[in-house]
């Protein structure tokens, strides 16, 4: 084991020093176009070492035990040069206890996830013949271990078991729909609930619709909202509060948005993507909440970027072998509201469903800013979904839009990592080529 | 290293096997504002084995380069022969035997991380003392890679790739307004090609100023004349990704859409992808399947000219190969990627594009772009109102979305000023980013194009 080894040779020679060792063992099976295509086996080993010395840091990285010794002289060079370091690495700590292994989720075997392809195709190809699927399965077993000069020693397993599913359909245009599942908690396989999510899609899609350019209610389904939380979930970080640069600045315990938002940043759900008993660099794992009703709470924080701005560690930080923790989001979680979205759409009259969305992150989202092209989104009229609607963008700042929400859904939906309701949103502005 | 990757695969009982194993090295250097944020140097080392057999692929990726190996391409002969047999084949290349080295004047790696870091130290501090600029991210990478690749056909290239970068960006704030403008350069060149960038660095800084007073677009409409910088990023997302025929190679409607000889734009429109470009950010000698590097025309005179392939994409189309399979790393199988894109020069100036429009919108650079084949989106840096064909007040925000044949077949003017980019990050598709590649583009001038904002 990489760590045991660099640590015991670093020990001494620095001030503190910290090791994250990570080996994942994935298999994928491949469809495309309605066929097999390609088993994939991925071994991944690799090892990055954090140095601090003489209060600065060095960092390198390497997948070779081979170069331990290049590792840490390179560690130890780089420390003259590295970021300050005013900080204290986390002391021996129990970790949280929280599942992210699933014994039945590694029984699962390549053909098994084949079958469970070609059923879903079959299936799909019967009811929507003029649809070409593509099906990716991703099966990951990993094991990721944080050791520290501070006597901080942890080590936890990950079983993953996704599918993501993208259907295309080419009629006088081209249409994507897609889906996806996180067995990571059972591999308990949902067809009847994926088709039903699929075929939903694709014959609400059949008909077009036009919308003008103009202002309307939007219901923006749990697989859009991550690109309208984006710019949020940028403000949060700590590091935005050491660099000035969030607008969050001075909100602390304020109003930002509606009172029917509640966001929390969750290590501890159960066997969600970004699940873990401990961070990065070993602090206990936690719930953050990021927004009660609405009221900003607070930012997140890794031990060094908490150290600067006179903080404590949430627990947030964000790290592989090769890179430098940085706080970051694990899970976010939004609270359900009470909305079914049956009656959501009966009360609008002229309105968007919005699905799926592209070009997230390229508008100027430290502002709040967000422009994005509804790649899979449909017409509401008098209550009903008329059609599919096509080269249309919703724009806006996200505060102002989280600020006009209408209605939350009751039903979370698990994307892997982001566990969401949808959100009616009551006025946004759409631009249409129409 | 012939010999042992010639012992990991010989003999396996599929219709082709190939080997790739890779060492790389990369430096980064990142400053966010006074302080140096990140200071690291990784190493890397690995492996890919692909084996196709009756129309299938079994992939396998490593870390640890031993005799080992071997059983994973064994594990991966026997995973391929249970899978239902598929339609297709490969393209086959003959026996053969290259090295590539890579030429540089300064080589990065000889060049030590102190250097790198005061380089990117001196960028970050004239950003800093710019009054109205309240942070700052400036970047360096270099990344080297040594590849020895070797087939089923006998056929073996050791090759060298390297390139290396630096971005900076500049926020600027005044009360909640909060504005950032950044620039990057990257290039397949040694470390001169990022020396002496101060006016780079300064114009970054006066452009973020300059946004804290500009408005947000008023979205809608316009006619656009988009610069170099965004019109390359248009022909790499628009049409670039479209042309890549992993997509379109076992679906016959796109087949029909993409057809060759289908017009989707202009007589004078000619694209053109070109990984043999010397010194590009995209460029390369053999792609991760062992073919050698060409230019492609995926455009001629508004008619689509060719594709972008694999050898199985160009088997299953009846096409010729055209060197276009590329992985980020080892720890990928090659899909099909574009390299250098560009539109072709034409003959008018700016002054001539602009003298035609009355109210429109001069659209300068990118913040990035994607698509969902014919869907596109890509946000600008900033742009100027055009009225009555001058230049007029900075505006910000500004998005371009649609549909990419009615775009190409809007644009009515095309610039005789090609410029060609490749900045710090590159292109990612199917969990495969960055890939280092490079657009351009002359002036272009769109009409009814949808601009999303305020």
């Amino acid at each position: 084991m990489m760590r045991y080894d660099v640590i015991n040779l670093i020990q001494g020679r620095v001030d503190q020093a910290d090791v994250l060792e990570r080996e994942a063992d994935q298999t994928i099976v491949e469809f495309r176009q309605g066929k097999l295509y390609s088993y994939e086996t991925k071994l991944i080993r690799g090892c990055g070492v954090r140095v601090i010395k003489n209060g600065r840091s060095g960092f390198a990285s390497s997948t070779n035990p081979e170069r331990i010794d290049d590792l840490i002289n390179t560690a130890l060079e780089l420390a003259d040069l590295g970021p300050k370091a005013g900080f204290r690495l986390p002391p021996a700590e129990e970790p949280a206890v929280v599942p992210t292994f699933e014994n039945k989720v590694m029984l699962v075997t390549v053909e098994r996830m084949v079958e469970w392809g070609k059923d879903l195709i079959d299936a799909l190809s019967a009811r929507l013949p003029e649809l070409k699927v593509d099906i990716k399965i991703h099966r990951t077993y990993s094991e990721t271990s944080v050791v520290n000069t501070e006597g901080f020693d942890g080590h936890f397993a990950k079983a993953e078991l996704v599918m993501l599913v993208i259907g295309l359909l080419v009629d006088d245009g081209i249409f994507w729909v897609s889906d996806f599942v996180n067995m990571s908690s059972s591999p308990v396989w949902q067809m009847g609930q994926i088709l039903e999510r699929i075929e939903s899609l694709v014959r609400m899609g059949k008909r077009r619709a036009t919308v003008r350019t103009g202002t309307y209610p939007v219901v923006v389904m749990p697989t859009a909202l991550p690109e309208l939380l984006f710019p949020i979930a940028v403000a949060v970080n700590g590091k935005q509060l050491e660099k000035r640069t969030s607008p969050l600045i001075g909100k602390e315990n304020m109003s930002v948005l509606s009172d029917k938002i509640t966001l929390i940043d969750n290590r501890l759900h159960p066997y969600g993507l970004a699940s873990a008993p401990f961070d990065g660099e070993g602090v206990r794992a936690r719930k953050n909440v990021l927004f009660e009703r609405g009221f900003f709470k607070g930012f997140v924080f890794d031990t060094a970027t908490a150290a600067v701005c006179g903080r404590s560690s949430t627990g947030s930080a964000v790290r592989d072998y090769f890179s430098l923790p940085q706080p970051g989001l694990s899970n976010l979680e939004m609270l359900p509201g009470d909305a079914e979205l049956g009656a959501t759409l009966k009360g609008i009259s002229e309105g968007l469903l919005v699905y799926d969305v592209i070009g997230g992150g390229q508008s100027n989202y430290l502002a709040g800013e967000v422009s994005l092209n509804v790649s899979c989104g449909y017409k509401i009229e008098n209550g009903v979904v008329t059609g599919r609607v096509k080269d249309v963008g919703i724009a806006g700042n996200v505060y102002e839009m989280f600020q006009r929400v209408a209605a939350v859904g009751s039903m979370v939906r698990d994307l892997g990592s982001n566990f969401l309701p949808f959100v009616l949103f009551s006025g946004l502005k759409v631009a249409s080529r129409a | 290293m012939k010999q042992f990757l010639k012992q990991v695969i010989d003999g396996l009982a599929v219709d082709y096997a190939e080997i790739r194993v890779e060492e790389n090295e990369r430096v980064r250097v990142v400053y966010r504002g006074k302080e140096v944020d990140d200071v690291g140097k990784a190493y890397e080392s690995g492996g890919c084995i692909r084996v196709f057999y009756q129309g299938n692929w079994a992939v396998g990726t490593f870390n640890i380069v031993d005799e080992s190996i071997r059983n994973i391409a064994l594990e991966l002969a026997s995973q391929v022969q249970k899978l239902p047999r598929r339609e297709g084949g490969l393209i086959k290349l003959p026996a053969f035997h290259e090295t590539v080295k890579l030429v540089t004047r300064h080589d990065p790696r000889h060049i030590s991380i102190a250097e790198k870091e005061g380089l990117i130290r001196h960028y970050n501090q004239i950003l800093l003392n710019t009054r109205g600029i309240v942070s700052t991210l400036c970047g360096y990478q270099d990344s080297y890679r040594k590849v020895f690749w070797y087939s089923s056909e006998d056929r073996y290239i050791e090759q060298e790739f390297g390139w290396l970068g630096f971005s900076c960006r500049a926020i600027a704030r005044d009360g909640t307004n909060v504005q950032d403008y950044g620039e990057s350069v990257g290039k397949t060149l040694g470390f001169e090609a990022i020396t002496g960038r101060e006016e780079m660095v300064e114009r970054v800084a006066k452009i973020a100023l300059d946004l804290l007073r500009a408005e947000p677009v008023t979205a809608g409409r316009y006619t656009v004349i988009i610069d170099p910088l965004l019109a390359g990023v248009f022909a790499h997302e628009a049409f670039g990704h479209l042309s890549e025929s992993d997509h379109i190679a076992e679906n016959e409607r796109l087949r029909s859409l993409m057809r060759i000889g289908t017009r989707y734009g202009v007589d004078e429109l000619t694209i053109v992808d070109d990984p043999t470009l010397p010194l590009e950010k995209g460029s390369y000698r053999y792609d991760d399947e062992g073919v050698p590097a060409q230019r492609t025309e995926l455009i001629r005179n508004g008619l689509i000219a060719q594709h972008l392939h694999s050898r199985q994409s160009a088997y299953l189309m009846g096409e010729s190969v055209t060197g276009n399979a590329r992985a980020i790393s080892y720890r990928y199988a090659p899909i099909v990627r574009m390299s250098n894109t560009y539109i072709e020069p034409r003959n008018l100036t700016l002054g001539e594009m602009l003298e035609g429009v009355d109210d429109g919108l001069y659209v300068v650079g990118s913040r990035g772009g994607m698509t969902e084949l014919e869907s596109f989106t890509f946000s600008s840096l900033y742009a100027f109102k055009i009225e009555k064909g001058k230049r007029t007040k900075m505006v910000r925000d500004v998005t371009i979305s649609g549909n990419v044949f009615e775009t190409l077949r809007n644009i009515d003017g095309i610039g005789s000023d090609l410029v060609i980019y490749g900045g710090l990050g590159g292109c990612g598709k199917a969990d495969q980013a960055p890939l280092p590649v490079a657009t351009g583009a002359p002036h272009l001038r769109i009409r009814n194009v949808i601009i999303g904002g305020r």
